[in-house]
């Protein structure tokens, strides 16, 4: 692992067990995203994603093993990094007795962004998120889609590097899904990285790979055809549930 | 190696930033104008708390320290300055202490007494003149702290009590002299620095834990850890943020006192300032550590009556510390409110400064400094897991 490396996240044999109990979330998990990738880490509920994802971005400490992001160890240098990642999490994390405008703004400031930089990245995001006429609404009385929408827009308002979407399309109806995988890939062609999680397998497949997480740890990878030739399957949730049956469950 | 510029990148060692304080300021601030509702009943309920509290308690308080300096001398085979002493001796209102009329003064201007008596050297010679010949009218001195009603009533109803046992009813006059340059206050006046410094606690303590326990809720503080925010700036932001919801109901508190029920208010104002700023800061950075221990905001409400009402039973805010039973004043001394209504009264009732008021000062300072370090430890604890 150097700086050179060509991977912009890069994992070390990832451990977390939680205090509360004994089980570990996250068991040994390899990874290695390229910069530019669209990466889909898909899983069942419980399967560890999240807690990768907080432990990738720096909100939770790892257990053991190594984490780089951008050439540097998180979570000992998560500061350096901080400007350049965006978060979307799966509980929105946004505020909700603040309107939209407000949270936006508000993390706008915390990456120290300037109003000249603000405004017009804020009206494009809107645009895109289709988001426009909700810009002074309150987040609470907004639709979980909405919500949703809301999150990444704060994540994405300082113009990230990487961006890691927990959940990112939950909730959000089927047109509009395609039009943000149309984003995802003009996002991806400005050399931004996205890595996102999904229990909901056809959506994975629009990602450049795949990344399939059972009991913390990876199970498969590889682009979504790579993973079909190699598994004999016409879809990923075959893939999915062939594999899952081989692994003992020790929850 | 192109790829390896392509993989360039600055990173910043994000020093403190004014801009992110102030948007954890701004957003506080936000959050709480929002909810318009809780801000005003929260202004409100000590204001009436206190109304309630101050009706049905007004009356008089027990064992208010008193000086005497009895003078009198033996006339015709009777002492009437011993035999009122003896009187006061047994009466539970007063502790008596034996000293000059001089050094009780003294002793009442620094707020260790409440009052310094003088019975004269020829007090049972003027009432034997006055009852053969009528032509002397006997004098009886009270120096006396006027700005507690309760306290002021306890000693002059004690010595009228006294006189009127041992003489009888008769026309003794009695010189009250002010203390603290001649302040005088009803009960709504002596309220006031009271509210002030209840509100700040009440005010700040819910409202400071209900902001960090929602960032709990929300899941947003998890996010703030995926941003260049400092835990120094994010704590300087709510400081900064509370503080200044404090200060606005606080000016409240004084323009309706003093515009509306006529408060009479003397001393210095940036003292007083000064001081409401050191005590709200006291209880911002409690609330911050004490929202560790708060899941939800039902639980954060819950620390309202933890720490209002050993406050408002302890604190002087019902009952002068004085009036306390004596095993139980020592315990008003661990009260915050305490030194929050002793340096709010001593500055806009006695006309206090720094001098007569350091201790009250070094304790609220203290008390930042030991709620700073908490609150420091509890908002890097959370980045931890």
């Amino acid at each position: 692992m150097t700086v050179e490396s060509e991977y912009v996240i890069e994992t070390q044999d990832l451990v977390k067990i939680y205090k509360t109990g004994k089980v570990k979330a996250v068991n040994g998990l390899n990874l290695k995203i390229k910069k530019g990738e669209i990466y889909a880490l898909i899983g069942a509920n419980g399967s560890g994603k999240t807690t990768s994802l907080n432990m990738i971005t720096g909100a939770l400490f790892p257990t053991s093993g190594l984490i780089k992001v951008l050439g540097q160890e998180i979570p000992k240098n998560r500061r350096l990094i901080t400007n350049y990642i965006g978060v979307a999490p799966q509980d929105y994390s946004i505020y909700y007795d603040l309107n939209l405008e407000e949270n936006v703004r508000f993390f706008a400031r915390l990456y120290g962004m300037k109003k000249a930089e603000f405004v017009p990245k804020y009206n494009e995001l809107m645009q895109i998120l289709r988001l426009e006429e909700k810009r002074k609404a309150l987040a609470k009385n907004l639709s979980g889609g909405m919500k949703r929408r809301a999150s990444i827009a704060c994540a994405l308002i300082h113009s990230p590097k990487i961006v890691f979407f927990d959940e990112a399309t939950v909730g959000v109806d089927p047109v509009l899904r395609t039009f943000f995988w149309e984003y995802f890939r003009s996002l991806k062609k400005n050399g931004v990285t996205l890595v996102l999680t999904s229990h909901v397998m056809d959506e994975a497949e629009k990602a450049d790979r795949i990344g399939l997480m059972r009991a913390g740890k990876l199970i498969a990878e590889g682009t979504p055809d790579q993973l079909k030739k190699e598994h004999n399957s016409s879809t990923i949730e075959e893939i999915f549930i062939k594999l899952s049956e081989g692994v003992i469950v020790d929850e | 190696m192109n790829k390896k510029k392509e993989m360039e990148f600055k990173p910043k060692n994000p020093t403190f930033s004014l801009q992110r304080t102030l948007a954890i300021a701004f957003k506080t601030i936000n959050q709480f104008r929002r909810d318009r509702r809780t801000l005003v009943l929260l202004t409100i309920v000590p204001v009436i708390t206190m109304l309630v509290f101050g009706l049905a308690l007004s009356g008089e308080v027990n064992n208010v320290p008193i000086i005497i300096e009895n003078n009198d001398v033996l006339y015709s085979g009777i002492n009437l300055g011993s035999n009122i002493t003896t009187v006061l001796e047994g009466d539970n209102r007063v502790t008596i202490t034996y000293d000059t009329y001089v050094s009780g003064i003294d002793l009442v201007e620094k707020g260790k007494s409440y009052a310094s008596i003088l019975i004269p050297a020829n007090f049972s010679q003027s009432i034997a003149h006055m009852l053969a010949f009528g032509n002397v009218t006997p004098s009886f001195y009270v120096y006396i702290d006027a700005t507690s009603p309760t306290v002021r009533a306890s000693v002059l109803g004690a010595v009228r009590e006294a006189m009127e046992e041992s003489i009888g009813d008769k026309g003794i006059n009695l010189v009250q002299t002010l203390a603290h340059d001649g302040a005088e206050f009803t009960g709504l006046d002596v309220g006031i620095p009271a509210i002030i410094a209840f509100e700040l606690i009440f005010l700040l303590v819910i409202v400071g834990v209900i902001t960090v326990t929602r960032e709990k809720i929300q899941g947003t503080q998890d996010r703030l850890f995926a941003t260049p925010l400092k835990s120094s700036e994010r704590l300087l932001g709510y400081v900064i943020g509370l503080l200044l919801i404090a200060t606005i109901m606080v000016a409240i508190i004084l323009i309706f006192g003093i515009f509306v029920f006529g408060a009479k208010v003397r001393g210095n104002a940036f003292l007083l300032i000064f001081a409401a700023l050191l005590f709200g800061l006291a209880h911002v950075f409690m609330s911050v550590f004490l929202a560790n221990f708060a899941q939800n905001e039902l639980q954060a409400i819950q620390f309202a009556p933890l720490t209002a009402i050993p406050s408002m039973a302890l604190g002087g805010l019902l009952i002068p510390v004085v009036g306390l039973p004596v095993w139980l004043q020592p315990v008003s001394y661990i009260v915050p409110l305490t030194y929050g209504i002793n340096l709010f009264e001593g500055i806009m009732l006695k006309g206090w400064g720094f001098k007569e008021l350091w201790v009250d000062f070094l304790v609220v300072g203290g008390m930042c400094l030991i709620f700073f370090v908490l609150a420091v430890i509890s908002v890097r604890n959370r980045m931890r897991d």
